[in-house]
């Protein structure tokens, strides 16, 4: 799984960087309208857009097909790209956390509490984004798969409300903000690696041609 | 073991297209030509073989496993028409990918050809012509010390000097008896110059599957007119076809030919004819 991982970081690497860039600067420029820590919302989301430049370069090249003749399981392969879009993810988190950082030091009104909660929420909109589209990607044809990608983040939002109304229902959600955000994050994670498992088990029985 | 690869009864049906019971081996230290015109089954038949598309039914053992697991397809080099790599990669960046996904990757040997193939080591792939993409592909399946190639359509769309080379290239590797190459393609003289066993398809269905010698050696095509057509046992006839101003007539036994119809013009019959004679003739 090391090589098909190097290979998407080969990929993606110059989005990265540019990612990586823009939440640094966009930081430190959304500071002075709000407050920094609402980065980590964008933060995960944005820099997860390199995963579909990889899988778009994949199939545009026919690498789905030669990587099956390699010694790497299909299983593998799914388990991969996930993988990626996760340590994407988290190094989005991690470029957004440094004007945080830096701007706690200056003085800013930054609390960890906050941290926690934007964090939250800019993770569990990712991972339900990832857990919709990422399959898709292997579904259906690139054209196709492209519009579920953008669809998939108006979704994840979606079912964030409606969880956190549902969650209304049984904790006071405005008391409980944070922990509430924590719920829905697991869930988020429990229909990330759901998802994952019904993307190996399609991609098991797919023709790959 | 005998064969490096058994396909028996290979089966895959789509809505406009049959591959049907589809048997041949690829016995050890051979190269086996897999001859079609476009659209015929080759490569639905190397997919299959590699487990990219699901069988309907059929066998494949491949080095010895039915269902090749991480540590077969270590033993087996793959190349397709064109790349297949992301183009925005090097030779360099394939290496260090390679490494970690091949146990036994040769970076040496994947240098060594490299600089055989006059190929730049760190430009992107995007610049390369398509010659070069296939001189990358096959240096890359030759890199990990494979067992079996499995070249499909390789040569297509390349010139003949690069093709030579290509052609060498397999010639060489198949020098270890344990190695093996199953090669499809409908460049019919790139395989009358390297194959030992030539296995013919047409619209999905094996016509026939033979040692290249005995094909290019005793296989032969009568010329004539319609009169001796006539005269001919129709039992001696494979296939034949009916031209302008003559009829070509495939048969299996040259000389056997030669004695029963003396006065009749009898010549060596290429791949390339009897694959005509097969795909537009009449039985």
């Amino acid at each position: 799984m090391k090589g098909v991982l190097l290979k998407d970081l080969y990929i993606a690497k110059s989005n990265i960087l540019v990612t990586a860039v823009s939440l640094v600067v966009l930081g430190f420029g959304l500071s002075f309208l709000l407050e920094a820590g609402a980065l980590l919302i964008l933060a995960p989301v944005a820099s997860t857009t390199a995963v579909f430049i990889s899988i778009t370069s994949d199939a545009g090249s026919r690498w789905n097909k030669n990587v099956l003749t390699m010694p790497v399981s299909r299983s593998q392969i799914i388990g991969g790209k996930y993988s990626f879009y996760v340590i994407l993810a988290v190094l989005g988190l991690i470029a957004a956390l440094i004007p945080c950082g830096v701007l706690a030091l200056s003085g800013a009104d930054v609390t960890f509490q906050s941290l926690c909660l934007y964090g939250s929420i800019g993770m569990s909109a990712t991972l339900l984004a990832g857990g919709i589209s990422l399959p898709c990607a292997y579904l259906f044809d690139p054209e196709k798969s492209q519009i579920v990608f953008m669809m998939s983040f108006m979704a994840s939002t979606g079912i964030i409300v409606a969880l956190v109304l549902f969650l209304n229902l049984l904790i006071p959600v405005k008391n409980h903000l944070l922990l509430t955000f924590q719920i829905v994050l697991a869930m988020a994670a429990a229909f990330f690696l759901l998802s994952c498992k019904i993307a190996v088990n399609v991609y098991q029985r797919r023709d790959v041609c | 073991m005998k064969n490096a690869l058994t396909v028996t009864g290979l089966t895959k049906t789509y809505p406009d297209f049959t591959l049907d019971h589809v048997t041949f081996n690829v016995p050890n230290g051979s190269i086996v030509g897999l001859v079609g015109e476009n659209g015929a089954g080759k490569s639905t038949t190397v997919n299959a073989v590699l487990g990219l598309i699901q069988r309907d039914s059929g066998h494949v053992s491949i080095l010895g496993a039915e269902e090749p697991d991480n540590a077969v397809k270590e033993q087996i080099g793959v190349v397709f028409d064109g790349s297949n790599y992301p183009e925005i990669l090097s030779p360099g960046k394939i290496n260090r990918i390679m490494k970690h996904i091949y146990h036994s990757w040769d970076e040496q040997d994947f240098s060594r050809l490299l600089k055989q193939f006059s190929l730049p080591r760190d430009k992107p792939i995007k610049q390369f012509s398509k010659g070069m993409k296939m001189k990358l592909a096959v240096s890359a399946a030759l890199s990990h010390h494979p067992r079996l190639l499995i070249l499909d359509e390789a040569t297509s769309g390349l010139d003949p000097i690069v093709r030579d080379d290509i052609l060498d290239m397999l010639l060489d590797f198949v020098q270890d008896e344990d190695h093996s190459i199953l090669v499809s393609s409908h460049i019919t003289s790139d395989l009358e110059k390297i194959a030992d066993y030539i296995v013919f398809i047409h619209e999905g269905k094996v016509v026939f599957s033979k040692p290249k010698d005995e094909l290019t050696e005793q296989y032969g095509i009568i010329k004539c007119g319609a009169a001796q057509f006539d005269a001919l046992d129709k039992s001696d006839i494979i296939v034949y076809r009916r031209m302008d101003y003559e009829w070509q007539i495939l048969i299996s036994d040259r000389q056997k030919m030669q004695k029963k119809y003396p006065k009749a013009m009898i010549v060596p019959a290429t791949i390339d004819e009897m694959m005509l004679l097969y795909v537009k003739g009449e039985k």
